[in-house]
């Protein structure tokens, strides 16, 4: 009865902008690039930082520590964890390895008081690089970026809405949620107007995850 | 010609760049640097507005913030901005600008001639208008006609606007001689400083007082060399043309910058915008926000061409214009002498009714040298003049009182500038809750150097009521060494050489009001605002009155409103109310200072927050698909969801019809992604969920889902939606689209505060999961052909089951769930294919012409059904069992859950509450307004009690006729039998002056047996 189905389209939040189309290298003509990072694995991971058998084992699973001070993030290769609050972590990772450390994470916590989810589908990000990024967030955030330091990640304002941020390779990255990409995006692109924004093509080397 | 330009090296304007601008028809020229002010004051323009209630002629006043008459329409169209003070508009070329009142023309004013009457139009008379219920009408006409300056713009703004944040060590404001060394002085200690100043430039007052000396320099190089000094500091930033226009807790300032509005339009920066909104975070803020000076307040101070002295010095020192050719000046201080001299060097006849009978001696000598005479002990009693001043009749002044003690002589003269001393502007200091003093030594209401240093504020120089350069600098030093000091910092190596040219000061004397010899609203109006036309005897009639308060006065009077909030007549109207009272300055205080110091635009304030940045507006993986269907789409929190689909010539109504039939007939599919979805894990998920919910979850097996019902602690319905269990320790909770945000925080409050030895831990996957509601009888026979992994029959998944398994080759969870009551299947994917799954589901729909559908229908196959909508068939005072739903209550539940013990409260227990039913019109075409009130009986004469009102109402196409909820006393007693149409209980559903009979029926109109949905 069913019909063998044709390889699924997977569409990023920002698809309808079609930044793939228009994204070029970065130049001295712009004061801001921007572009998005799609289709990474998000995973939701909750538990008691003060819980050592929930960090020891997490650390396990995913091969890099859990970060416990407030607002930082630890990486390693293509996987960053971000601290969200004491007792939760955003994992981020390449979309192709997302199984592998749903199902790691699930055997390594068994019976250890904790959550993990899948939010693959929910979250973006967006890479802001160029001579003026600090300068077009300044207009977006009402965060005091002089203080938001290498390692360091805050979840703040965005315009009405909010976003996690953090400093990456000579720019920003954005982690988001897909509903609100949209107004992200037009709310960037708005505020970099006195500047000067381009969509940039990030090289496989620049994406939020893996640097 | 009185007024002329004095070409000299010192003035800010570009003498070698002339620019073309039109006022009120009139072409004029003018020079790069000018303000609107200095180029018509250069042209001899005298009249330039006409008084708010007595259209009395007005000139010019101030140099800036302070002006209140000049209030001037610049540009026209889109572009148009009303009520610039004309002292802060910055000439470009091509300028095109005009008065605000005057009607019909300047020359000759309608308003005028109430002037004549202005005895009966004293204090508070527009409050007395209001005394006469029959005249009132007549009056508002005539009042709301007369009043008002400018003319908002009718046009969209074709200009942008946006906001900037900023965090800094030190924020000094205002870039005077104090602020300047204030930022240097921090600068160079390596704060991270930012300086903010309102000018085109910084300098302040030095800009008007180039003749000064500091250190050694005159003040244009020293000016230069701090500047120069800042800007190489890489700790430094300098902001110009950059108003802070309020203080807030926490030491967070708002500033308007003006970016192009200097810029004529066509060449103005496309992208960038007009005007920035900063916000700034500093830990210490320094207010060198300076003083305006007072005029006094004397008989006819209000003819054009009487300005306050430090204006007529300005428009000499800063813009090369000499306001007159016979200068009389009149003074209670020091303040005027360096300008006295500076307009008898330039070639000008200048008097000085100094009010002292002794002057200071130094500037004494220094005046008489550049030919300046001065007159000790002499006042102006009153001016002369029609639409220009032409002279003034002197009094000779008693010594130590303010009383008229002799004739003096009368001065011909052209224009006048007259100097009561120095007012600090305060205003940003008392914004979040300072207090200024009244020191008498000074004459002023003063902000303290570090009075309230504790809250990070520091002020420095003339807001502190040392008025004098030599004195500012002095204290501004001391007091940023003590900023330093708190911040562990030393001052620089080298201090700051602050030594002056200036003479030692001094006193001045204590005058407001100048006598006449007349009782007070017997001699010639003495005005003490002049933008809302307030005379000394108004404020004397309004303390005859009984107003005691200065808050009232100001109310009664209206002194200190408008576009200039008294920065010129307020402290005379306190010392004047005070005189009137019998009190203190001090015991009579200030009004209140509030933000903003000086007007700002809504588009300044609004910034980015406008056109499609307005709000955010959320949309759903598969919100392309829905618009390349034509959908319309309607708000739903910050969601956009697709409200209905209309075909070619379709409205709303058709479209609903159609969509709603395909569901209960074929096949329909809805976008359901917007619904909250909460992830919730751990072993005591099954208790937690027993607490918040009011159903009973303990036996709710894997692969099964149940509605919940959520409660607040008052037992009403808050939110509702379906739960599934996963695994034992593993559900995911559905929230309505509006409630998400709310729900998960109410789930996160009770478990992190009251329960927290629950193990369980949730997580928002809203965004996560796209979700396809396919609904309808073919609903089965469309997802057959995406899906092989799951058996779909009847038999193997049945209504409220779930699945997992693959939907178009996408891993999928499916529910098998209905808000429709047809058969349905929920369908979630990653919302990374949610587009993907849509498009599938559309082809593989096609065959049964599958219909996608928006809210709207959404809400009529909802009602068929009697199902609720939180928030619109309840409204936070609705129990479940005023809705009917007791079957979902678990009341036998072992432990309590939110909401029930509230049940025995006695309003919650008793009868007589509103209750949720079902409505059917007389009349099938009628469809009832919601918001309708169920009455009792068609006879609507008041009073009529209230039964409840209509909830939901709508055209239901199945049916073929209207239906509607309703909670109704008691309506649950009162119903007919389920579906039957004719209710036994008759009652009358009336809005907008029609009564509807209307029967009580069960609210589900449709399949009562709930077969359907089974199928």
């Amino acid at each position: 009865m069913s019909k063998p189905a044709t390889a699924p389209i997977i569409q990023s939040p920002l698809h309808g902008f079609g930044l793939v189309t228009v994204a070029r290298a970065m130049n001295d003509t712009r004061g801001v690039w921007a572009n998005e990072v799609p289709f990474l694995g998000y995973i939701s991971l909750r538990g008691a930082s003060t819980d050592a058998a929930l960090t020891a084992a997490a650390a396990q699973a995913l091969g890099l520590s859990l970060p416990t001070e407030p607002c930082t993030f630890t990486r390693d290769g293509a996987i960053k964890v971000i601290w969200v609050s004491p007792d939760e972590w955003m994992i981020t990772c390449q979309r192709d390895r997302r199984a592998a450390l749903l199902s790691s994470l699930a055997k390594g916590l068994e019976g250890i008081r904790s959550q993990v989810a899948d939010n693959s589908g929910g979250f973006t990000q967006v890479l802001i690089k160029g001579r003026n990024a600090r300068d077009v967030l300044s207009h977006c955030t009402v965060y005091d970026l002089g203080a938001l330091g290498e390692g360091r990640v805050v979840g703040t304002t965005f315009g009405k809405s909010s976003v996690y941020l953090h400093q990456a390779s000579d720019g920003y990255c954005l982690l988001l949620r897909r509903s609100f990409a949209d107004y992200i995006w037009r709310y960037l692109v708005r505020a970099a107007s006195p500047y000067g924004i381009g969509v940039a093509v990030f090289g496989p080397g620049h994406s939020g995850a893996a640097e | 010609m009185s007024s002329f330009r004095v070409q000299h090296a010192n003035a800010r304007v570009d003498f070698g760049k002339p620019l073309n601008f039109t006022f009120d028809g009139r072409r004029y020229d003018g020079f790069e640097g000018d303000t609107l002010a200095s180029a018509l004051l250069a042209y001899d323009t005298r009249m330039v507005a006409r008084s708010f209630k007595y259209g009395r002629p007005r000139g010019i006043v101030g140099a800036g913030a302070e002006e209140p008459n000049a209030l001037v329409q610049v540009e026209a169209g889109a572009m148009t901005i009303p009520n610039l003070k004309a002292t802060q508009v910055e000439l470009y070329d091509g300028l095109v600008a005009r008065r605000t009142t005057g009607w019909p023309t300047l020359e000759f004013d309608v308003k005028s001639f109430g002037g004549r009457f202005a005895r009966f139009m004293a204090a508070g008379f527009y409050y007395k208008t209001f005394q006469s219920r029959r005249l009132w009408p007549k009056f508002e006409h005539l009042i709301r006609h007369a009043a008002g300056y400018g003319n908002t713009p009718v046009d969209p703004d074709p200009e942008t606007y946006d906001h900037q944040h900023h965090h800094a060590d030190v924020l000094v404001i205002g870039g005077g001689a104090s602020g300047l060394l204030a930022a240097l002085e921090t600068g160079r200690a390596g704060l991270d400083v930012i300086l903010i100043d309102e000018q085109s430039e910084p300098g302040g007052w030095l800009l008007s007082s180039p003749n000064s000396v500091i250190g050694g320099k005159s003040a244009p190089v020293w000016i230069k060399d701090c500047l120069a000094e800042l800007r190489s500091l890489p700790n430094v930033r300098l902001m110009t043309r950059t108003s802070a226009f309020a203080l807030h807790d926490m030491n967070l300032v708002q500033a308007a910058e003006q970016i192009q509005d200097h810029l004529p339009p066509s060449q103005r920066i496309t992208g960038v915008p007009r005007q920035r909104l900063h916000r700034i975070r500093a830990d210490r803020v320094v207010l060198a926000t300076g003083a305006i000076e007072r005029p006094l307040v004397f008989g006819n101070n209000d003819i054009p061409g009487i300005l306050t002295a430090s204006a007529l010095t300005t428009y000499l020192n800063r813009y090369g214009v000499a306001c007159g050719s016979r200068v009389l000046l009149m003074t209670s201080n020091d303040q005027v002498y360096q300008g006295a001299c500076d307009l008898a060097d330039a070639g000008c006849t200048v008097t000085v009714a100094d009010t002292r009978y002794a002057s200071n001696t130094e500037w004494a000598k220094r005046a008489a040298a550049s030919g300046v005479e001065i007159l000790n002990g002499f006042g102006i009693a009153r001016a002369d003049g029609g639409r220009a001043v032409a002279g003034a009749k002197l009094v000779k002044l008693h010594a130590d009182k303010n009383e008229v003690a002799g004739d003096g002589p009368y001065v011909a003269c052209d224009v006048i500038g007259s100097s009561g001393g120095l007012s600090p502007t305060v205003h940003l200091y008392c914004h979040d809750g300072g207090r200024p003093i009244w020191d008498e030594s000074k004459l002023a209401f003063i902000a303290t150097g570090t009075g309230r240093a504790k809250a990070g504020i520091y002020c420095v120089g003339a807001v502190t009521g040392e008025f004098g350069l030599q004195a500012g600098l002095e204290q501004a030093f001391r007091t940023i060494t003590d900023l330093l000091t708190s911040l562990g910092k030393t001052p620089s190596r080298v201090a700051s050489d602050v030594r002056t040219n200036e003479p030692a000061p001094a006193p001045p004397r204590r005058i407001f009001r100048v006598p006449d010899g007349k009782r007070e609203g017997h001699g010639k109006k003495a005005f003490v605002d002049f933008q809302n036309d307030v005379a000394a005897s108004d404020i004397h009639l309004a303390v005859r009155e009984n107003y005691r308060s200065i808050e009232h006065i100001k109310r009664y009077t209206a002194l200190g409103f408008g576009t200039d909030q008294g920065k010129l007549s307020n402290v005379n109207g306190f010392a004047i109310a005070a005189d009137a009272l019998g009190k203190s300055i001090p015991e009579v205080g200030t009004t209140t200072y509030r933000p903003a110091y000086s007007p700002v635009t809504f588009g300044t304030l609004a910034g980015a927050h406008e056109g499609d940045t307005f709000e955010p507006r959320r949309y759903t993986a598969m919100h392309g698909s829905h618009a390349a269907r034509g959908a319309e789409f309607e708000p739903v929190g910050q969601w956009m969801r697709p409200w209905y689909f209309p075909k070619a010539g379709e409205d709303l109504h058709g479209a609903v019809h159609r969509e709603c039939l395909a569901a209960r007939r074929s096949v329909a599919i809805m976008d359901a992604s917007t619904l909250g979805k909460i992830d919730i894990r751990g072993k005591d998920v099954r208790d937690f969920l027993n607490r918040v919910y009011a159903n009973d979850w303990t036996k709710l097996a894997p692969g099964k889902c149940r509605y919940g019902l959520m409660l607040d602690e008052n037992g009403m319905v808050m939110d509702d939606g379906v739960t599934a269990c996963i695994t034992d320790d593993h559900f995911v909770m559905t929230t309505t689209t509006g409630g998400a945000a709310r729900v998960m925080s109410w789930l996160e409050k009770w478990h992190q505060t009251e329960w927290p030895e629950l193990e369980v831990y949730m997580t928002s996957v809203t965004d996560h999961w796209a979700t396809a509601a396919i609904v309808g009888p073919k609903s089965r026979a469309v997802l057959v052909k995406l899906c092989s992994d799951i058996d779909l029959s009847a038999a193997a998944f049945k209504f409220m089951d779930w699945r997992d398994g693959t939907v178009a080759g996408v891993p999928a969870r499916v529910f098998r769930i209905s808000f429709s009551g047809e058969l349905s299947f929920e369908v979630n994917v990653d919302a990374s294919y949610g587009h993907h799954v849509w498009e599938a589901l559309m082809e593989a729909g096609a065959e049964f012409n599958i219909t996608p559908y928006g809210t709207e229908t959404m809400h009529v196959l909802r009602a068929e059904k009697g199902f609720i909508i939180v928030g619109q068939d309840t409204d936070g005072s609705m129990t479940p069992f005023d809705l009917d739903m007791a079957w979902a209550v678990g009341m036998k539940k072992p432990y309590s859950f939110l909401g029930k013990r509230s049940f025995t409260r006695s309003d919650t227990a008793r009868s007589n509450r509103k209750q949720l039913v079902g409505l059917l019109t007389d009349d099938p075409k009628v469809v009832l307004k919601e918001g309708a009130q169920i009455i009792e009986t068609s006879n609507t004469r008041p009073p009529v009690p209230m039964l409840g009102h209509v909830t939901s109402s709508y055209f239901s196409p199945e049916l073929g006729r209207s239906i509607a909820m309703a909670v109704v006393r008691d309506g649950i007693g009162r119903r007919g039998e389920a579906g039957v149409k004719d209710g036994r209980d008759v009652v009358y559903a009336y809005a907008g002056g029609t009564a509807h009979r209307v029967k009580i029926v069960s609210s589900i109109f449709i399949d009562p047996k709930g077969e359907r949905q089974n199928v």
